[in-house]
């Protein structure tokens, strides 16, 4: 199993086989699964993030049970088709993707953790805006999805992604940098600039914060993501240019790992502490949680 | 290094209704093993939360998401945001208890779960965290006399039985995958063996095994 990003990234050198040739080798390995039983699984993760970025933005949109979140994807569409963006439409595209999954997530809609529920708009943000904007396939995005998995794996194991153990960084950080990552891939970049982008994309969000308003996966969750698909667009980018990270991509994972550790309990899913302890904050929680609500449970 | 994500579909995936893998997919996830182990329907369920779990269980689902991995659901099934509902219809009393103290399992996403059944007197208790993206460890398992402490990491293989007993699954699986760890757990009934293994088993390759070991347990 590939433990770091240097080892995917020299197997990929090596062989010269694409990294989601490599990461489904490898599915193949662990699981005793077929090929096509392994790529049709992918498939259908993909068929879900496609139905969720489609609800969250259709007709009214979507909105949770308290009512904190949604209908926002649908205002960026229409923005997006009114107005001249400041960002111009292809931020704005992926922004409204991300928003969209994420505010069907909220609403207790069915969604493809990527790698958390919390951080499930980030990829499909990112995946189906690329897919606009480079005319992927089908089978292209099945393999985006194998890469960026791959990289998560790395991720997973040497950092984590729990907001309850590593805050948002984790998370979005996460997703960010398995979109970056495998968007170069696909774009035509190398290994090597996989990982910059990898490594640049958690360096611009590490220390972020998990802090839901009433312990909800809503404020400022969804947003999160749309700062966690801009950065992946934006990291890739740079990757692509040529820039380096310059601190190595495995090196930056470790930091997470330790900044993680390091941060108070009250920053980690707890609903204690950053935007969930602001008075508007805890208003909104004792709306929710009264107890009105608490006697109707 | 632990390796707790040994799938390309843990990272994507699973499909699941929302909001949090952790406090939901998580959960329903515990909930399940809960299930496994208690292989029957049980009369009174008691769940105890800790830290993360404790704070934010209502916001997250995790009460409804627990419930319905020990009646079986899927973390996509439909029916998972109305499991207590459809639980307390069958007669099944359901207690939630928020625990102030520290994790005794040392994670901040820890349920410990009491499944027993009144009628006829079986017990169990099952200690698990939500580490991430809906992937669990299990760390602790009490039923038929044993006290289970697995590391964590499934999947994990639990098979009453002597020493001698052991044989056919050890052969068994020498063919199917690498076992990192065998314990040995003591009871008034006997031995009970645990296996970590290091991957995960197709279910045909658990019901050929459970073939010649029908109480055997696979997490």
């Amino acid at each position: 199993m590939y433990m770091s990003v240097a080892e995917l990234v020299d197997a990929a050198k090596k062989t010269k086989k694409p990294i989601y040739e490599l990461v489904i080798e490898q599915e193949m390995d662990t699981s005793h699964n077929t090929r096509e039983e392994i790529w049709d699984a992918m498939g259908r993760n993909l068929d879900i993030m496609a139905a969720s970025v489609k609800k969250g933005a259709e007709g009214e949109g979507v909105f949770s049970k308290t009512g904190l979140t949604g209908g926002e994807a649908v205002k960026i569409k229409n923005y997006r088709s009114d107005k001249k963006t400041l960002s111009g439409d292809l931020m704005m595209q992926a922004v409204q993707n991300a928003v969209a999954t994420n505010e069907v997530n909220s609403s207790m809609g069915v969604i493809c953790a990527t790698p958390t529920a919390g951080s499930s708009g980030t990829l499909p943000g990112m995946l189906f805006t690329l897919k606009d904007r480079l005319d992927l396939t089908r089978d292209q995005m099945i393999q985006f999805l194998f890469t960026a998995g791959g990289f998560g794996m790395v991720l997973a194991n040497n950092a984590g992604i729990a907001g309850a153990t590593g805050g948002c960084q984790a998370e979005v950080g996460s997703a960010s940098a398995m979109g970056a990552a495998a968007a170069v891939e696909i774009a035509g970049g190398t290994p090597e600039q996989s990982a910059e982008a990898l490594a640049m994309a958690i360096s611009n969000l590490l220390g972020l914060v998990c802090d839901p308003v009433a312990g909800l996966v809503e404020l400022p969750c969804v947003k999160r993501n749309a700062i966690g698909v801009g950065n992946a667009l934006i990291a890739a980018d740079m990757a692509l240019a040529g820039c380096t990270n310059k601190i190595p991509a495995d090196e930056v994972v470790a930091a997470m790992d330790k900044v993680g550790k390091g941060l108070p309990s009250t920053l980690r899913e707890t609903g204690l502490g950053g935007l969930a302890a602001t008075p508007t904050g805890v208003r909104m929680k004792e709306k929710i949680f009264g107890k009105s609500v608490e006697a109707k449970a | 290094m632990t390796v707790n994500y040994k799938s390309v579909f843990d990272i994507i995936g699973p499909i699941m209704i929302g909001p949090s893998s952790s406090h939901t997919a998580g959960a329903c996830a515990i909930g399940r093993a809960a299930n496994s182990i208690f292989q029957e329907t049980p009369t009174d369920i008691v769940v105890h939360y800790y830290e993360s779990f404790a704070q934010t269980h209502k916001g997250h689902g995790t009460d409804y998401a627990i419930i319905s991995g020990i009646l079986g659901f899927e973390p996509d099934d439909s029916r998972v945001p109305y499991a207590i509902g459809l639980a307390r219809d069958q007669g099944i009393n359901i207690t939630f208890i928020e625990e102030p103290e520290d994790s005794p399992i040392n994670h901040p996403n820890t349920a410990i779960i009491e499944l027993s059944n009144s009628k006829d007197g079986k017990e169990v208790t099952i200690a698990g965290c939500s580490i991430g993206g809906g992937t669990i460890e299990i760390r602790g398992i009490k039923m038929n006399g044993f006290d289970i402490k697995p590391k964590g990491p499934l999947p994990i293989l639990l098979v009453p039985g002597s020493e001698v007993d052991q044989q056919n699954v050890t052969d068994q699986l020498s063919a199917l995958t690498k076992v990192n760890e065998k314990k040995q757990y003591q009871s008034a009934k006997g031995d009970l063996f645990e296996y970590d293994l290091d991957r995960r088993l197709k279910p045909e390759e658990v019901k050929e095994l459970a073939k010649n070991n029908t109480n055997l347990v696979y997490l």
